[in-house]
């Protein structure tokens, strides 16, 4: 037990500060808001260089098949730099290759992924849109040697500059639920699939795409048919604790602004911060993003371990959505004016910080499924030890209960 | 970054908690709970069973776990502590030696000190009353008045001691007072140590209001009883004093950052979190199920994921200690978060129960022992003693973010 970053973890981050803060500059994230693509080739390249999209894919395909940790902790610091680069959808969907696809298919399509040569994204959300299996509507309808997609994606990240994308859908006519669910390699050039740019405020490339008679070969799909949901539950799980691994970089950078700017904006004869309501407004600040922090990084460590960390995962999402956003926005509250003025640069984390608390789960959806882990699996629940129903639980009563929970007289 | 227990941590545990099923009967505890027994006239040092369940603890080496072994203590890591001390703590049975004086006097005392003070703190033989706040000196406490005049060899205490909540059965006190009156108020003040039993020392209930009925254990805060300590010409020897006359300040402080870490101030704030989650699972009232309402398992999630922001940063003060370093503000940001989510959890668990919470132990119909209405009496306590929220965030702003003091700014402006 040791929460914080022992020395190669340390070494990562310091490379990737110093990378970032030399060549991503917020001119550059200014700039990728309005380009078409929304992302720079050039740095994508250069990360390429340093491992960072092959960082946790297989050594046989030319990655380092690092921890999960180490690529939560790049993708903190490009949060820090709010780096316009497509890193966590590319991550999210070749992990699931990594994870759960054919040797074949990584061998297929890993390679070009570690070198920086393709983007990938990943689409499950609809017009519904909870993060739950039952908003998933697409149909994938079995046809020859492969599948055919019909239906409509909402909210798909980076799609513009995507070269693939991962797709759920439902290959079991009539299934509702995890039930009936398929995990799909799809070309994002494939004739059938077009698409529209959402116009987002954090000005990123959230994609509509339209999927119209689309054909997927056999080969192309991931884990059983009909039957992935617990493969794309993994998938979405990862992705959602390195975005709050993003998003906690980003909240960092931008409280750190603040706390710089109270020390010397003055007002009434002192700098701002002297004055109590502004030290404890950075104080409460710092304790959020630091909770956060915590809590993604524990969820980090046990989806890397490969140990039961869904209630983990949730916990920072739900955490990360309200505190994250709640320490950005009292940020503009210390700068005042100037904070939402376009040419300051305060703005971009506070857009970005907000968008992202939207993304991948609600904090009422993570919070509910965190109250089934507590409430409907039977069994006593203990803080600090694994939740009845996982592996490690305690399966006898605990020694220290010292009054009975059936306590309801009749 | 590791964030689990060894297989060596992991069986610790579970002797620990055989220890406790085999050992730790109610009517031990019963004795054990000293701070919230009502009996007018407690008798000084430990109960005759208590001190027997300490003598066995003692033998197991689970007490002193982090203390040299050329005191009494076992030369141990502070995650072994930890996980002592999160299972005794959750039967109400207190193994750490935070708030025991004990750290203060391993940093200040002289060889002769430590040598009579900390194996007998260790074993439970010597208890301290902490006397530090007074009626005009709380947060502010450098403030205080009760004095030390020097006579000789002896030192003269004068004075009166707020919320010394040890002093009708500890057997010493460790008591601040100022030693001298023109020096500024940080630079002007002593630590004493010595006998409750010396003359001229009286102390007089103070009950607060958990007293009636008592409180179940596991409470937070549900001490029943704290008192006043008044000094009147109590003369004590010169060699009483802890460290150097007039450095008492620092040396003070060093004690009471130690005493907001730790596995017990982590589980005072968060025991009703597993308390509702396991209530809920296993009760209904007639009609109503908590546990099936929407927005009361909203709630639960929502507090269940502080707790576990509680747990980590509690993790994060045990990392830097463990690795020799020392907190900025990591020690004041638990002491925050921890307090303030007790009171969270407390206050969203009676609008879950409604009436049912406001049931104490010895009512008809109380549920968990009426635990969570003597919580609401308690939880907020959390908040105020040993250093109150407000202060910790004060430090977490100035030491931790290095904020400019207020007062010393205005005073900067002042010369210009």
């Amino acid at each position: 037990m040791d929460v914080l970053l022992n020395d190669d973890e340390n070494l990562i981050v310091d490379s990737a500060r110093e990378f970032l803060t030399h060549e991503c500059p917020t001119k550059l994230v200014r700039e990728m808001e309005t380009d078409p693509l929304g992302y720079s080739k050039t740095l994508w390249a250069k990360v390429a260089e340093l491992g960072w999209q092959g960082m946790c894919l297989p050594e046989k395909v030319g990655g380092s098949a690092m921890s999960l940790v180490y690529l939560g902790l790049v993708l903190r610091e490009a949060g820090r730099t709010l780096a316009p680069i497509p890193l966590h959808s590319t991550a999210v969907a070749t992990l699931a290759i990594t994870k759960d696809g054919t040797p074949a298919q990584q061998e297929k399509y890993l390679p070009d992924v570690v070198v920086g040569k393709t983007v990938w994204t990943w689409a499950f959300t609809e017009k519904d849109p909870r993060f739950v299996p039952e908003a998933v509507q697409m149909s994938a309808r079995a046809e020859g040697d492969g599948f055919v997609l019909d239906g409509t994606k909402l909210f798909v990240d980076n799609f513009p500059a995507a070269d693939y994308c991962l797709v759920v859908a439902r290959s079991t006519p009539g299934s509702s639920g995890a039930q009936g669910l398929s995990l799909f390699i799809v070309d994002a050039k494939a004739a059938g699939i077009s698409h529209n740019v959402l116009i987002t405020l954090a000005k990123d490339k959230q994609c509509e795409v339209n999927f119209k008679g689309v054909k997927v070969p056999k080969a192309n799909v991931i884990g059983p048919v009909g039957d992935a949901w617990p493969i794309i539950e993994r998938m979405l799980d990862r992705g959602t604790a390195l975005l709050c691994a993003q998003m906690v970089g980003a909240a960092r950078k931008d409280i750190d602004m603040a706390i710089e700017y109270a020390k010397f904006r003055t007002a009434f004869g002192q700098p701002i911060g002297a004055f109590q309501s502004v030290q404890h407004m950075c104080a409460d600040m710092q304790m959020w993003v630091d909770g956060g922090e915590l809590l993604t990084f524990e969820a980090l460590w046990k989806l890397e371990q490969g140990l039961h960390a869904s209630v983990e995962v949730s916990q920072a999402k739900s955490f990360c959505n309200e505190k994250c956003e709640a320490a950005v926005r009292q940020s503009q509250s210390i700068h005042g004016g100037i904070g939402f003025m376009m040419e300051f640069d305060l703005q971009l984390w506070f857009r970005r910080v907000s968008a992202w608390s939207m993304r991948m789960g609600t904090s009422f959806e993570h919070r509910a499924r965190i109250a089934r882990a507590l409430i409907d699996v039977p069994g006593e629940v203990t803080l600090g030890r694994p939740l009845p129903g996982t592996p490690g639980a305690e399966t006898t009563p605990s020694t220290w209960t010292t009054r009975s929970a059936a306590a309801v007289p009749a | 970054m590791d964030f689990a227990y060894t297989p060596e941590q992991e069986a610790l545990r579970r002797d620990v908690r055989q220890f406790i099923k085999d050992n730790v009967t109610p009517d031990v505890l019963q004795e054990a709970d000293t701070e919230s027994s009502t009996a007018q006239d407690q008798p000084r040092g430990m109960s005759p069973k208590a001190a027997a369940l300490y003598k066995k603890i003692y033998d197991r080496g689970w007490l002193g776990i982090t203390y040299p072994k050329e005191y009494g203590g076992q030369g141990k890591d502070r995650l072994t502590q930890y996980i002592v001390e999160e299972e005794f703590t959750r039967v109400g049975i207190n193994i750490s030696l935070g708030g025991s004086g004990a750290p203060a006097i391993m940093a200040a005392g002289t060889e002769t000190q430590k040598q009579f003070y900390i194996p007998g703190l260790i074993k439970r033989e010597i208890t301290f009353a902490l006397g530090f706040t007074e009626p005009h000196a709380g947060a502010d406490l450098a403030n205080l008045r009760c004095s030390a005049v020097k006579d000789g060899d002896y030192y003269v205490i004068n004075g009166q001691k707020m919320y010394t909540s040890a002093a009708h059965y500890a057997t010493h006190i460790y008591l601040m007072a100022r030693t001298d009156r023109n020096a500024p108020k940080h630079e002007g003040i002593s630590i004493f140590l010595f006998s409750m039993d010396t003359p001229g020392v009286t102390v007089r209930p103070l009950w607060t209001i958990q007293n009636n009925p008592t409180a179940p254990i596991g409470t937070t805060y549900g001490h029943a009883r704290t008192n006043e300590t008044f000094f009147d010409n109590v003369r004590i020897h010169k060699s009483c004093l802890l460290g150097e006359e007039n450095k008492g300040w620092r040396v003070g402080s060093m004690g009471l950052n130690l005493d907001r870490v730790g596995a017990s101030r982590y589980l005072i704030s968060v025991r009703r979190d597993e308390d509702i989650v396991n209530f809920v699972k296993n009760n209904k009232f007639d009609g109503f199920d908590p546990g099936k309402n929407p927005a009361i398992r909203d709630r639960i999630a929502e507090m269940w994921i502080e707790a576990q922001v509680c747990r980590l940063m509690t993790m994060r003060s045990m990392s830097i200690v463990e690795r020799g370093g020392k907190f900025t503000y990591e020690g004041s940001a638990e002491k925050v978060w921890a307090p303030e989510h007790g009171v969270r959890v407390t206050e969203s668990i009676t609008q879950m129960l409604g009436p049912y919470a406001t049931l104490l132990r010895t009512s008809p119909h109380a549920v968990m022992d009426g635990v969570f209405g003597h919580n609401v009496m308690g939880s907020f306590q959390s908040g105020i003693n040993h250093g109150s929220v407000q202060v910790m965030r004060d430090q977490v702003a100035r030491r931790g973010l290095e904020l400019p003091s207020s007062r010393r700014s205005a005073k900067k402006v002042e010369a210009k």
